[in-house]
């Protein structure tokens, strides 16, 4: 029971602590590098993998706590989160046949959705076209730590949540 | 993602649908629109929470930083060096007669009587965390409400101004930087050859290094150089706070900032608050006839009581204009001249 609660938890427990640890407000290199969309990572993978343990509510919930976080407008980064899980789950079997270098790829598509929603969303929000050079940052170096990222995830939904057991 | 070993789930039992989600998170767009302090609270309550933990993580990550910043610094040294002397010398030039122009400018506001600037508190507070995001750029200081830090005051460190407070919570506070997306600053453009009379601009971050010069006035002419200070239009900055100058861009006019948030350690948050004018209290003598040179006209003349004596004939009266009283302590000059450049005669270098 404590076992099967934890792989139902995990998937977003993942979600909120990526939240956490990309909006912590340290900057290296003199914030020169944005910090990497973290909490995207795990609705990504999950969505593809297991979606009930990540239903389109626990994106929700994951978008709110990185609008609260992140201290921008509310709700840019929730409608983002929830618009790219839209187009995951439409082409979830598109996404999901990808492996390597076309897994990381299909990754950046997913961000690219996200950054462009929060960057015409605040557009509109301040009826002004801000700078593409630190949401194009962003969406960089969110698809370089989705390398590693999606090796701890991978990790850890194989030793804990495990494919759901009707599709066997 | 590794050797497409992954077992795809084929149906989602979720909880809410999709479409309901997206309405709701489209309403959560608009209801932040409609309040923008939405999150506020629940940000600040986390913020005072991880304040204990961001200041012990401070020290090694600001070692970080600065030995990566210095390790291209490395080659150039010499040469900097040297420039920083020859800098350094005209400098002290400049010091001198800024020491002067002080002494001058308080000698003809002893002479006017004018009224001193209104009193600054100032909050001393350490940068204990920033955060550079596609549509923020902010730092939190380790000071909030429990020392009288409100949002709205000017942050500035011993360069220029960095920003205002935008968030104060119990301990912390969130400094929304003069280059974010959100920040608009009412500045006075002093002309650096002191021949044009100054602008009136708004200053307006874009997320860039350098914020943007709206003029008032459709065509204007900048000169690289200009001195760009606060204007405390509005009551709530101070005037007079050094911010940068004005650079040349293709699209219009720019600010090269003075201060560097990125490097800034500890700054000064400033309380200010203009004064409420009070309307001039009428007196008999700023009456037209008195400021003429005329007596003013007899006050009207009570009716006698039976019995006593006989009043004394009216006569005119002219009292002489009341003395304004002299400020009571030194008259600052810190509309005139930045506050931290100008240090006090006959201080140590």
């Amino acid at each position: 029971m404590g076992a099967k609660l934890l792989s139902a938890l995990l998937p977003v427990t993942c979600g909120f602590l990526g939240v956490l640890f990309s909006n912590l407000p340290v900057t290296l290199f003199g914030g020169l590098v944005p910090p990497p969309m973290l909490g995207f990572i795990p609705v990504y993978f999950w969505c593809l993998v297991r979606p009930d343990l990540m239903p389109p509510s626990a994106a929700f919930a994951i978008g709110i706590l990185q609008d609260v976080m992140s201290g921008g407008p509310p709700g840019i980064w929730t409608l983002s989160f929830v618009v790219s899980y839209a187009v995951i789950q439409r082409q979830r079997d598109a996404f999901a046949g990808l492996a390597g270098v076309a897994a990381v790829l299909g990754f950046a598509t997913a961000m690219l959705i996200v950054c462009a929603t929060a960057y015409f969303t605040t557009a509109a929000y301040y009826w002004h076209m801000a700078p593409l050079g630190p949401i194009v940052g962003e969406l960089a170096i969110s698809v370089l730590f989705y390398i590693p990222g999606a090796f701890v995830i991978g990790s850890l939904h194989r030793r804990l949540v495990g494919p759901l057991r009707s599709d066997f | 993602m590794t050797n497409n070993s992954w077992k795809i789930a084929r149906r989602s039992n979720a909880q809410l649908p999709l479409v309901i989600v997206l309405a709701l998170a489209v309403v959560l767009v608009l209801l932040g629109k409609a309040q923008l302090g939405l999150f506020d609270r629940a940000r600040m309550r986390i913020t005072d929470w991880m304040a204990p933990a961001l200041e012990s993580v401070h020290a090694p990550i600001q070692a970080f930083n600065r030995w990566v910043s210095s390790a291209d610094e490395l080659l150039v040294v010499y040469r900097e060096n040297l420039e920083l002397k020859d800098e350094n010398a005209r400098l002290k030039q400049w010091r001198n007669v800024a020491v002067v122009m002080q002494d001058r400018v308080r000698h003809y506001q002893e002479m006017l009587h004018a009224v001193p600037d209104p009193d600054i508190n100032s909050v001393l507070a350490r940068v204990i965390g920033r955060a550079s995001r596609p549509f923020l750029q902010t730092m939190i200081l380790d000071a909030g409400e429990s020392r009288a830090v409100k949002p709205g005051e000017a942050v500035v460190d011993a360069r220029g101004m960095i920003g205002r407070i935008y968030l104060a919570g119990d301990h912390t506070s969130w400094v929304i930087l003069l280059t974010d997306l959100n920040s608009r600053i009412p500045v006075t453009i002093a002309s650096a050859s002191g021949k044009a009379a100054s602008l009136q601009a708004i200053m307006t971050g874009d997320n860039t290094a350098m914020p943007l010069l709206d003029t008032l006035q459709q065509v204007v002419t900048l000169h690289p150089g200009d001195q760009v200070v606060s204007s405390g239009d509005g009551g709530l900055l101070p005037p007079g706070l050094p911010i940068g100058t004005v650079v040349q861009d293709a699209g219009g006019y720019r600010v090269a900032l003075l201060a560097d948030p990125a490097s800034s350690e500890d700054v000064e948050v400033l309380g200010f608050r203009k004064p409420a004018e009070a309307p001039p209290s009428a007196s008999p003598n700023q009456l037209p006839a008195v400021a003429a040179g005329l007596p003013p006209a007899a006050p009207p003349q009570p009716a006698p009581v039976p019995g006593s004596a006989p009043a004394a004939p009216a006569k005119a009266v002219v009292t002489p204009l009341p003395q304004m009283p002299r400020p009571a302590g030194n008259i600052s000059a810190q509309a005139q001249v930045p506050r931290a450049n100008i240090p006090a005669a006959g201080g140590n270098e």
